[in-house]
């Protein structure tokens, strides 16, 4: 991203507050602050914009993760077979 | 000459979310896909001679996996009347008299929805193999998993704009790998 700074806050603090933003961790004001400096700023508007699809493309794709007792069965069972 | 080597005692860190999910949409069921998985390492195990190289390992995982499932509704298949779809209108677990309530919601996903969801799925998997470790660990703790910042930084003892950093990386990766094989 090119450090073009524009009114009231520079692209990395939009593109910090943009990501948190994606985990509804940005306050209010820090909503305004981003929505202002992407008016003016083109380069973070096409981020935030790709920040947000691909949120909404995780939570469309509905990964799944295995917990680790999960994963501590199949790590046994692959031990104990080896070294049979 | 074996171009991909095997080495067991990394698939379950390497392959087992992929396979899961790969499992999950499939079955539909944690436990069944959790013992379908373990049949298929162990069938890989067993056959690792047979593993000749010319794909990569994971590919050859999910081979062995697609058989266990097929396998698996087979079994289920075999066991008449099981299998059959039974529609019963006075179901007890059925709440609701009208029939309104028990037609299929016409908005409902659509099959070829969720095969593109599925496959978006294992895309996202695919390219977090992209990521460096930390990264990734980091990333699915956050976003699939769905932590608290403060729970992930206590335990890899970091602090939150560290954190904040390692997942702007890892999104800004993810948006470009996506974006080259997704749409």
């Amino acid at each position: 991203m090119t450090k073009r700074k524009s009114l009231f806050i520079d692209c990395s603090e939009a593109a910090f507050n943009c990501d948190k933003a994606q985990y509804n961790e940005a306050s209010f004001y820090e909503k305004i602050k981003i929505h202002l400096h992407i008016l003016l700023c083109k380069p973070c508007k096409n981020y935030t914009k790709k920040n947000t699809k691909l949120t909404k493309l995780i939570a469309k794709s509905n990964l799944k993760t295995c917990s680790e007792d999960e994963k501590k069965v199949w790590k046994e069972e692959i031990k104990n077979q080896s070294t049979k | 000459m074996a171009t991909n080597q095997i080495d067991p005692t990394k698939w379950v860190d390497k392959y087992s979310d992929y396979l899961f999910n790969f499992t999950i949409v499939r079955v539909n069921d944690r436990e069944l896909a959790h013992d379908l998985i373990s049949e298929t390492f162990l069938a890989g195990l067993k056959s690792m001679k047979n593993f000749k190289g010319e794909a990569t390992e994971r590919t050859w995982l999910i081979s062995i996996l697609k058989r266990k499932i097929i396998d698996y509704y087979r079994k289920i298949n075999s066991k008449k009347g099981r299998a059959e779809v039974k529609i019963n209108y006075s179901d007890d677990s059925n709440e609701g008299d009208w029939l309104e309530e028990q037609a299929p919601d016409r908005f409902d996903k659509t099959a070829e929805d969720i095969m593109e969801n599925e496959e978006l799925g294992l895309a996202i998997l695919d390219c977090m193999e992209q990521l460096t470790k930390k990264q990734a660990e980091i990333f699915r703790m956050k976003t699939i998993e769905g932590l608290d910042t403060e729970a992930i930084c206590n335990e890899f003892n970091i602090t939150p704009s560290n954190l904040w950093v390692i997942i702007h990386r890892a999104r800004t990766t993810l948006a470009q790998c996506l974006e080259k094989n997704w749409f």
